[in-house]
């Protein structure tokens, strides 16, 4: 029934959306406000609901900020092969996009991908 | 006058009535065939399954190192079997709490806080150990890891356990259908993300059959203080995976101080 499909196919675009998140990006993070960041990734907290990946980041003049990057829920990551070492990328320049925080948290950011100096990249949430 | 009703000519519908006959005893044969069963001639539900639905539609896509879950070109996560999901309806009292609830969903949903997410929300088992008398199902939830046993050996509920989030279930064979009953749930859940609490009454009857490889489960609510009606969830169907369920990392909150409004959360299971 046509009806029933539209509803389904609502669903699904529902839940593609918002799985990503597990709950709403748009309420913690601003989808106008995308960063770029290139460091190196110091640690990884391998928790739910959200993974947790430390970035240090060096300015110029060489101090270094550690940045917050906010991400899915572990089994996702799990079930596409992901580890929490795969993500350190064994200490390699890593390169991330990622959304600021709504309420000015700083170096607080939602995690969209991942680009690593050799080339491979993970890309964890859509923009 | 010729005669319908002969011998002769009810040969072909006797013909026609006896194939169609054998041809449905046949699928049958093979329908049930197809289902393992154990010693005791029980279906075999055991075995690791993927709902569908919520962290299991995950399907990403690999290209040499690179691996992408989500937003990928040409779509890398695809939901399999998630169904229009359906609304409990509520006795006119209590539709303006609901809605309330709902609407502050990120202040008061339980589930957001870590706890198990009650039954049915946790959804289908993601893995099932069945032996004679009894089903172990096992959950690797973004909460954290839960079992339930479900006796389906003619016992009774327990009497003297403290309510709990995912209640004391006990289980019955209908044909090839196990049917768990489960009771004495706190009241500290919800039926969905939406605002949809629940009394300590609540009683939940889930109905599960297998074929080959696809597990079938279906539940209902039943809370008549609160709810205008029992609430049918829609059906799901669970695959059998050789992706193994592990323990499931610890649940700590580290988002809902950053949230700064209202906005839904959706949690698909």
């Amino acid at each position: 029934m046509a009806t029933n499909k539209l509803l389904v196919l609502a669903a699904l675009a529902l839940a593609a959306g918002t799985a990503a998140a597990h709950h709403s990006v748009a309420g913690q993070f601003d989808q106008a406000k995308r960063t770029t960041i290139t460091g190196t990734i110091s640690k990884v907290d391998w928790i739910n609901p959200h993974v947790y990946i430390y970035m240090d980041v060096a300015n110029e003049q060489g101090a270094v900020t550690t940045w917050r990057l906010e991400s899915l829920p572990t089994a996702m990551l799990r079930k596409a092969g992901l580890t929490s070492e795969m993500i350190k990328g064994g200490g390699q320049k890593v390169t991330a996009a990622a959304l600021m925080a709504r309420n000015g948290t700083p170096n607080l950011a939602w995690l969209l991908n991942l680009t690593y100096e050799d080339g491979h990249a993970y890309t964890l949430a859509g923009e | 006058m010729r005669n319908s009703d002969t011998p002769s000519s009810r040969l072909p519908t006797v013909l026609l009535a006896a194939t169609f006959g054998l041809a449905a005893t046949v699928s049958a044969q093979q329908s049930n065939d197809a289902i393992p069963r154990t010693a005791d001639g029980r279906p075999d539900l055991s075995g690791t399954w993927d709902n569908g639905a919520g962290i299991d539609f995950v399907r990403p896509k690999q290209d040499g190192d690179s691996i992408c879950i989500f937003g990928c070109a040409g779509g890398g996560a695809l939901p399999l079997n998630v169904a229009a999901p359906t609304t409990p309806q509520y006795r006119p009292d209590f539709a303006a709490r609901v809605a309330d609830l709902d609407k502050r969903q990120v202040a008061e949903d339980p589930v957001l806080r870590c706890v198990a997410p009650g039954v049915p929300r946790i959804g289908p088992p993601d893995k099932i150990v069945q032996r004679a008398g009894e089903a172990v199902f096992l959950y690797e939830d973004v909460s954290g890891s839960f079992f339930r046993i479900v006796p389906t050996d003619g016992r009774p509920h327990p009497t003297n356990n403290e309510p709990s989030f995912l209640g004391d279930a006990v289980g019955h064979w209908e044909g090839d259908t196990l049917v768990v009953e489960t009771v004495n749930f706190n009241d500290q859940t919800w039926l969905t993300d939406n605002g949809a609490f629940h009394t300590g009454d609540l009683r939940v009857v889930e109905r599960l059959h297998r074929t080959a490889d696809t597990l079938e489960w279906v539940a209902t609510a039943h809370d008549p203080a609160v709810l205008a009606e029992p609430w049918e969830l829609a059906k799901r169907v669970a695959r059998l995976t050789d992706v193994e369920i592990v323990e499931s990392p610890p649940c700590i909150d580290r988002s809902l101080e950053h949230m700064v409004d209202d906005s839904h959360h959706t949690n698909p299971r």
